[in-house]
């Protein structure tokens, strides 16, 4: 416990920062952005109702959602202006964040600002006319400063929005305070989960205070009350932007997608390449898709994918041959066709497997999958819930015939459960899963070969292919870790008793490697 | 008091009118009526004329175009031989003084700041705004040391006071003024009343000041305009409205305050009796 809290306080300064930052910057474009709308809607009532129906809807899109819509429009509009313009820009990270954000932080100010400047005493906008002020100077002597204390009211409820919302913006890879949120949910680390959530509920508290310190400045016409509030803002940015200005430079990115075995890995990759002297950042918890187009764009410069994956997802392929031909072709096809180095496999594979308690199996007889196709009449077979749909199942089929007396779709969790109580005799899982050992399962062999393998491999970005300090930290561990290791690492971050955060799974792995 | 009233009839004798209004039709997108209906009126400089109607005759729309709060459909406004129309809206109303019912005194400014506003507006410097600020402060007879103070702090006929000041600030030779004592107690009215019509006198200022009251108007204004469904229907003075001559229906206007003096007269000689 008291080992993940100081883990989790080495990472706060970082994610911190760049939740501010991120933040900070959505709340001003949105402050930019509604301001000038919410002045426009209040003189021109026939705007009103198409500009607060837009920022609504805006807001009816789940956070999530609109933050990951803006990766392929984003994706799009970089490929027309690098066509048009030979300018392009990154779909991943700050940029899609800030933009989404933004949108999200609008309708408050909007709605706010609008009710504000339509609430401002008549006779008050009356007699500004009537003294001789033009529509500007009525604007920003009368009616801003009357309207002042609601609209800063809805600039509060956007900023605390804003800064909730930001910890969504870790699957798009940028670095939030949801980092925290995202591994511990994957990882299972209630603890991570908690730190995240509540610093960024403390973040919040404290910007709001801050703003609301400016709102009751401006009711009551106190500069000094406003002076504070907004100085203490600025500093507090002020700050996170020099503390994420330092790492910056000549760092190198690994990139992890959003489950243990992943974490483990990209910690395993950062502490061999700190060990070179290299400075490190990670960008943890990507989505697949992202991870590789991040890696492509150089955005990320090393992670680690699998084999069968790659070679469907990404290459198209439909076809399954070998192990060891299949990863020759990949390796061919990603250096010609993306520029991108498969440095090598790890030595395990993260496949599909099927799987049996051991006495079950051994009771049965059954060691393989053609020794299953014989007895599956008998045996019920549980599966996650996506499984029976994958091309993989209808390859097993056909290559052993697999005709099971029952078959029932589970959660993960649930589905070893059932097979722990014999509820059903066959999972889906898979191979590098830490339960193999803990549940003391067998994974059926595939002498057919009808599974595609899923071999761990290291991929670095285009441009870091002849990169030597990546070279000399990570080639040792090509055909490094069996599966029994990653098994054995992936269980001590899953397991509910005794937790591991995933760095200390990664240098126990390390030790392991190293005998 | 010099009978200064001419029924002229627009362009006709023009330059030596402050206001010439000529023949204005408004009509408002909201209604098929016309707000205005050809509406012509001089005024010659020095004289207070109350607009009397009921609600909806079209008075404060008239008031409001001279200053250009409103546009007409046609017609033409000069003023001291000057067509408003070519002078932007801002800088004629900085021209102008304009107080109203509402009085829209700004909440977040001092009573210094808000007489100062127009002043300002016209870039005279600190220290003649403060100077002016503490003539007018006296002029509408408050205390200096109420520059200080919030709108919030002044009693309603204060904040008039402080209203009509703020239109005087910039020297203004014409004076708009729609019901500007129209929410106060009648102790208080009748003395602002009173206060304003001395400093119309000693300003030389020109005034047009609308109220539904038709004994202020009687009371207060060198000659009073009567208007009907945007109409003006009599014009004259109060003597001259409430003569024989006029028609019955503006007679019967005019002579509320009579009536209701007699009832007064009435009621207190018939306490005195019992």
């Amino acid at each position: 416990m008291s080992e993940q809290i100081a883990s989790a306080w080495r990472l706060l300064p970082e994610y911190l920062s760049a939740h501010i930052v991120l933040s900070a910057a959505a709340l001003g474009a949105g402050l930019l952005i509604a301001l000038p709308l919410a002045v426009l809607a209040a003189r021109r009532p026939a705007f009103a109702w198409p500009l607060l129906s837009f920022a609504s809807l805006v807001q009816t899109i789940p956070g999530l959602a609109l933050l990951a819509l803006f990766y392929p429009l984003l994706l799009a509009l970089s490929a027309l202006s690098g066509r048009w313009f030979g300018v392009t820009f990154p779909a991943l990270g700050f940029l899609p964040a800030l933009l989404a954000l933004t949108l999200y932080a609008l309708l408050p100010i909007l709605r706010n600002g609008v009710t504000g400047l339509t609430g401002v005493d008549k006779a008050a906008v009356e007699a500004a006319k009537g003294v001789g002020m033009t529509p500007m100077q009525s604007l920003w002597r009368v009616e801003a400063p009357l309207a002042a204390p609601v609209v800063m009211a809805g600039v509060r409820t956007a900023a605390v929005w804003t800064i909730g919302a930001a910890t969504l913006a870790t699957p798009i890879g940028q670095t939030s305070l949801g980092n925290y949120i995202f591994s511990g949910l994957q990882t299972e680390n209630w603890v991570f989960v908690l730190f995240g959530c509540a610093a960024s509920a403390v973040l919040a508290f404290i910007v709001d205070q801050a703003l609301g310190l400016v709102e009751t400045g401006t009711a009551l016409r106190d500069a000094r009350r406003i002076v504070a509030g907004v100085a203490a803002l600025l500093v507090g940015t002020g700050l996170a932007v020099t503390g994420l200005a330092r790492p910056n430079a000549a760092s190198y990115v690994v990139g992890a997608k959003n489950f243990s075995e992943q974490y483990i890995l990209a910690e395993l990759f950062a502490e061999r390449l700190q060990a070179e002297g290299a400075n490190v950042r990670q960008k943890q918890g990507l989505g697949s898709a992202i991870a590789w187009r991040a890696l492509v764009s150089d955005e990320i410069d090393v992670y680690v994918d699998y084999s069968g994956t790659l070679w469907a997802n990404v290459m198209g392929r439909t076809d399954v041959p070998p192990r060891d031909v299949m990863l020759a072709e990949l390796t061919q096809w990603m250096k010609e066709k993306r520029g991108v180095t498969v440095l090598g496999s790890l030595g395990f594979e993260n496949a599909y497997a099927m799987l049996m308690r051991r006495a079950r199996a051994k009771e049965l007889n059954i060691r393989s999958l053609e020794d299953l196709s014989g007895k599956a009449g008998n045996l019920a077979l549980g599966a996650d819930i996506e499984f029976l749909d994958r091309p993989e199942w209808a390859a097993l089929q056909k290559a052993y015939g697999l005709a099971f007396r029952d078959k029932r779709s589970f959660n993960p969790t649930f589905m070893y459960r059932a097979l722990s109580s014999g509820e059903v005799d066959v999972i889906s899982g898979f191979s590098s899963d830490g339960r193999i050992i803990a549940d003391d399962l067998l994974a059926l062999e595939d002498p057919r070969h009808a599974i595609p393998s899923y071999d761990a491999v290291i991929l670095l970005a285009p441009k870091r292919a002849d990169d030597a300090l990546l070279q000399r930290a990570l080639k040792p561990l090509v055909g490094a870790i069996s599966v029994d290791l990653m098994r054995a690492a992936n269980l001590s971050v899953d397991r509910d008793n005794d937790k591991s955060t995933p760095l200390a799974a990664a240098r126990a792995l390390e030790s392991q490697i190293r005998k | 008091m010099p009978n200064l009233v001419r029924r002229s009839c627009g362009a006709a004798d023009g330059s030596a009118d402050m206001i010439d209004i000529d023949n204005l039709v408004l009509s408002y997108p909201s209604s098929t009526k016309p707000a205005l209906d050809h509406v012509s009126l001089s005024i010659p400089e020095g004289q207070l004329v109350a607009l009397v109607g009921a609600s909806g005759s079209g008075k404060t729309t008239l008031l409001k175009t001279i200053n250009r709060l409103n546009d007409p459909q046609s017609g033409t406004i000069s003023l001291d031989g000057e067509d408003v129309s070519a002078i932007p809206g801002p800088l004629l109303r900085r021209r102008i003084g304009y107080a109203f019912q509402g009085i829209g005194l700004f909440p977040h400014m001092s009573v210094a700041e808000n007489i100062g506003i127009t002043p300002q507006l016209l870039g005279w410097s600190k220290p003649d705004i403060a100077a002016r600020v503490r003539e007018l402060l006296a002029l509408v007879d408050l205390p200096a040391d109420f520059a200080a103070r919030t709108p919030a702090m002044l009693s309603g006929g204060q904040q008039q006071r402080v209203g009509v000041a703020r239109a005087l600030a910039a020297r203004p030779k014409i004076m708009l003024m729609d019901e500007p004592f129209g929410a106060l107690d009648p102790l208080t009215r009748d003395a602002l009343g009173q206060s304003y019509r001395a400093l119309h006198e000693r300003l030389g200022l020109t005034t047009i000041m609308v109220t539904h009251d038709v004994q202020e108007a009687v009371l207060l204004a060198d000659r009073i305009v009567v208007m009907e469904a945007g109409r003006i229907v009599a014009d004259g003075t109060p003597r001259e409205l409430m003569s024989e001559k006029a028609e019955p229906r503006v007679m019967e206007l005019m002579s509320v305050p009579m009536r209701q003096a007699e009832r007064v007269q009435a009621i207190l000689s018939g306490a005195a009796h019992v």
